[in-house]
């Protein structure tokens, strides 16, 4: 198969030699200014920021940090959102919670929101549905500094209204089924993540003991 | 005394009010954001309607450059050259995560954020932020526009003050 | 991983004993070659009617401190007709890592060959002008090498700024009537997309000499993906191609599967095959509204922007964000689909053709615009071909290769549609390639609806592959230690090297990729298909007037963040 050596470029009709179609592209034209002025049609601008395009409930803005029903954080401080999360933008220092057991909580959780590039690992990582995601964009900082979400700005202000939630594990309509499991891990005294935890540290020293 | 002081202050807030509904933006798009941008511009939120009516692709005819997409050190001198070339007053909006602080390129040859080489006013977060996210961030740039000038104004006024009692 | 039976050739036997080794066990025919006889070897297959590589595809470098020959350059190959693929490895020692040019052979190699060389230190013989491609002219080492810091930094300024002069060949004797000039376009100019530098010479309005400068968007994708875990890749490839980021995500996801040998259920590769046509649409859209632009026909800018702000508002409901999606997840997709998704694209088969159609009628046949694009910046299938061309811009030149059709992938060898060729391989031939393509997206997407839906989960069923599902992570013992393992250690590929390549919306996109099993890619690859169009620019602009070169820029469809990684 040999390629085409030289190049056959397009060859003009006589109508188009004589500019005739360019009358459908002005018709084309004239009916949308037509259909515009007289209303037939809804203007396509969105009036942001008193009127805002509905986006889908996956949303990816805003984190959020979810709480327990006491108010306490869910979060258990395991560093599995860190260390899934891309643009290494969070950060986690864990404290021993007063609680046995929870075992841990995070004394620092900061969100470098100009680092993050919301990808969504941090909630795909998370095994306590802690960090979820809203469907909040309206973000803007003056400094650098402003730009660090601490852990009170990630709880506080969108918590408990469904309409502001963005992607997370699951969604509204499976939520009946995973409060169903949440209780049954709470019934039981085993506290999941801390085992994992522990298995996984477990499971390295033996193969580190190995390659040694 | 008061009289001129009442001139010049009224000629300033002319002048603010006018700066900020006119704002004529410079894109200085890179990437993925540039895309986001022109959503911006394009009708469905259509940025014209807060005075950004004129995309301005040369310096001198600007006021506000967005700067929009990665910047790596190979376009820095270009980026701090086309900003020295915009006249004063000038504002500098950083759209995404890459233009604020490189994002999640910590690499080689990427600006770790633009306030390296120039000043910025407002950071817009998101990779790339919606078209609505980069709205608010305008919205912000203007009501920082507006503390500013009135702080000049208090300022100027505390000063006309002091040397008008030093000349008493 | 698909392994590949070696061609026993005969005109082999004519190489001195181990100077051609053909690797047992690879993906696609791979030799590994001495250097000595490269280019004798790569003009034979060329040429040599029973091979007849003609096609260039990629050149890329890799670094194995270990080993006693560092370096390796890895070309690959394709036969158009024939349909093979080859893979030559060239070993080098890094005392003396040199390798003749193959610019006379494929003039593909141009670039790619400075792009070797500043990634790796690897020199061509004979290569014009082996000038740093990607980084800046302070840039000390080669940021690809393993011993390399990813994140050392060196700082460009004003005074060591490469300033290109570009001469004609013969030089200035018969000027008498004009005056050459050199003008600067770019890089921040709104027709060089915000990030090409070109610096044309001029003779009235006719560029008599161009260089194309490259580098402005130059994010280390490829160092990136080095330091980090299999599955945090998958963001990246976003901002490769940012208009069709999709295509990105199923091309590196189908790699990684194969690599791993592990098929994605039918409802995933269903729904990503849908969402790939989507986003090629979005892709035309974008390229030919901003060609359009270009040339100064603002309107369709916005008849074409309509359509793509539907689409994303369909992605945005599968996986929540617009642009860079991140959809695809080795094994599948991130997440279900949401319950109204066949509705919303069948909404949308009804919505697109009247846009489309709106500016075929204000475009296609008028006069206006033949006359901006008939016969600028022609090319001919055979030159294309030997350029590296793929996709759209080499269908415009009357070659008929399209992945999709040629390498089935995914469904695409379930469903009918036709490549659409045209002859002229000029602009306004690559518009209407891609007005054809939108017609043939939309018909795939009809067929694969009216299939409907496959039944079955989103993603594979392998806890070392994918995330257990949510309440079994939250409930189960096991389904928590591989949800830990998964996050902590990444996926564990196992060691091995493929070539995966899909159908971009600019041709065709190859990841290859080399797993040493450390949780980690060793090398990433990015074969990104507006690479060698970007390369012809120069050598397309020269001739034609000035006002012709941003036409044909722009329907080139060149997408910075893929063209430099």
């Amino acid at each position: 198969m040999a390629h085409p050596s030289t190049p056959q470029p397009y060859k003009y009709t006589l109508a188009e030699r004589l500019y005739l179609p360019l009358l459908s592209g002005m018709w084309v034209t004239l009916r949308h200014f037509i259909g515009n002025v007289f209303g037939r049609r809804k203007s396509y601008t969105i009036q942001y920021p008193e009127e805002r395009r509905g986006y889908s409930p996956r949303f990816r803005g805003h984190h959020i940090l979810t709480s327990r029903p006491d108010g306490s954080l869910r979060c258990v401080a395991c560093f599995l959102c860190a260390t899934a999360c891309p643009a290494e933008c969070i950060h986690i220092e864990a404290g021993e919670h007063p609680d046995v057991n929870i075992e841990k909580y995070p004394v620092v959780y900061d969100i470098d929101m100009l680092r993050c590039v919301f990808c969504g690992y941090c909630v795909d990582a998370c095994p306590e549905e802690a960090i979820i995601m809203s469907n909040n964009y309206d973000m803007a900082f003056f400094d650098r500094a402003s730009s660090i979400v601490t852990k009170d700005e990630l709880q506080k202000p969108f918590t408990y209204d469904p309409a502001q939630l963005g992607y997370r594990p699951r969604y509204p309509e499976e939520d009946a089924q995973r409060a169903q499991a949440r209780e049954q891990v709470r019934a039981g005294t085993l506290d999941l993540v801390a085992e994992a935890r522990r298995r996984h540290g477990e499971a390295q020293d033996t193969s580190a003991a190995s390659a040694s | 005394m008061i009289g001129e002081s009442w001139v010049t202050t009224t000629v300033d807030k002319l002048e603010e009010w006018g700066q900020n509904n006119s704002l004529w933006p410079l894109p200085f798009g890179t990437a993925c954001c540039a895309i986001e941008f022109m959503s911006v511009v394009s009708s469905h939120y259509d940025m014209a309607r807060f005075g950004y009516e004129v995309v301005r692709f040369s310096p001198r005819q600007s006021d506000v450059m967005i700067v929009a997409g990665t910047i790596t050190d190979k376009m820095g001198p270009t980026l701090k050259r086309i900003y020295e070339q915009m006249p004063d007053p000038k504002w500098v909006v950083s759209m995404g995560a890459c233009a604020c602080s490189g994002g999640f390129y910590r690499a080689y040859h990427v600006m770790q954020g633009i306030d390296e080489i120039v000043p910025v006013d407002v950071y817009v977060p998101g990779c790339p932020p919606t078209p609505e996210g980069l709205m608010y961030g305008i919205l912000q740039l203007k009501e920082k526009i507006k503390r500013d000038t009135r702080r000049r104004l208090k300022e100027k006024r505390a000063d006309s003050d002091d040397s008008g009692s030093a000349a008493a | 991983m698909p392994t590949a039976t070696i061609p026993a050739l005969p005109l082999l036997e004519d190489y001195p004993e181990g100077s051609v080794l053909p690797v047992e066990g690879a993906d696609q025919p791979t030799w590994i070659v001495r250097r000595e006889v490269l280019s004798r070897l790569a003009l034979e297959l060329r040429d040599n009617p029973e091979t007849q590589f003609d096609l260039m595809l990629d050149l890329c470098g890799v670094d194995y401190p270990d080993r006693d020959e560092r370096f390796e350059a890895v070309y690959h190959l394709y036969s158009l007709p024939r349909g093979e693929r080859l893979r030559l490895k060239v070993p080098l020692t890094e005392a003396d890592p040199v390798l003749p040019s193959l610019i006379d052979v494929w003039s593909a190699c141009d670039w790619f060959e400075r792009e070797a060389w500043d990634m790796f230190g690897i020199r061509f013989e004979g290569h014009p002008n082996l000038r740093r491609l990607l980084t800046h002219e302070a840039f000390q080492g080669h940021p690809l090498r393993k011993d390399y810091d990813p994140a050392r930094r060196w700082i460009l300024t004003e005074d060591k700024i490469y300033r290109p002069d570009p001469q004609p060949p013969g030089g200035d004797t018969d000027d008498d009537i004009f005056e050459r000039m050199t003008i600067n376009i770019g890089p921040s100019h709104p027709a060089m997309h915000g990030t090409f530098r070109v610096v044309a010479c001029l003779d009235g309005e006719i560029i008599v000499a161009s260089e194309v400068e490259i580098g402005y968007l130059h994010r280390c994708f490829e160092k990136m993906s080095e330091t980090h875990t299999w599955q945090q890749v998958i963001p990246y490839t976003d901002r490769l191609n940012y208009c069709s980021s999709f295509i990105n995500n199923v091309a590196y996801c189908r790699g990684v599967e194969q690599l791993l040998g592990i098929e994605p259920p039918p409802k995933a590769v269903w729904a990503r095959t849908i969402l790939s046509e989507f986003s090629r649409i979005m892709d035309h859209c974008v390229c030919n509204g901003t060609t359009l632009v270009d040339t100064g026909a603002l309107t369709n800018f916005w008849y074409m922007f309509q359509p793509r702000e539907e689409i994303y508002g369909l992605l945005e409901a599968c996986c929540g964000a617009r642009l860079t999606v991140s959809a695809c997840r080795i094994g599948g997709l991130l997440q279900e689909l949401p319950p109204d998704f066949e509705a919303r694209c069948r909404n949308l088969l009804e919505t697109i053709p009247a846009f489309i159609s709106d500016v075929d009628k204000l475009i296609t046949k008028n006069r206006i615009w033949l006359d901006r694009s008939v016969g600028v910046a022609a090319i001919s299938g055979e030159e294309a071909v030997n350029r590296g061309w793929t996709g759209p811009c080499l269908r415009a030149a009357g070659v008929a290769y399209d992945v999709r059709k040629a390498h089935p992938y995914d469904l695409y060898d379930t469903v009918d549609f036709e490549v659409p060729v045209f002859q002229g391989g000029d602009v306004n031939d690559r518009f209407r390639v891609r007005m054809a393509e939108i017609e043939q997206s939309l018909s795939i997407i009809r067929q694969l609806l009216d299939r409907g839906m496959p039944e079955g989960g989103f993603i594979v069923d392998d806890p070392h592959v994918a995330l257990p599902p949510k309440e079994d992570a939250y409930t189960q013992m096991e389904a928590m230690i591989y949800h830990f393992k998964l996050i902590m250690d990444g996926i564990q590929v196992p060691p091995g090297e493929l070539y995966s390549m899909v159908e971009g919306a600019n041709g065709e996109l190859g990841f290859y990729i080399i797993s040493d099993g450390s949780g980690k890619p060793y090398r990433i690859k990015v074969r990104p298909p507006c690479f060698p169009l970007m390369a012809t620019f120069s050598r397309l602009m020269n001739g034609g007037t000035l006002s012709d070169a941003i036409a044909t820029l722009g329907g080139l469809n060149v997408i910075a963040g893929e063209l430099e990684r």
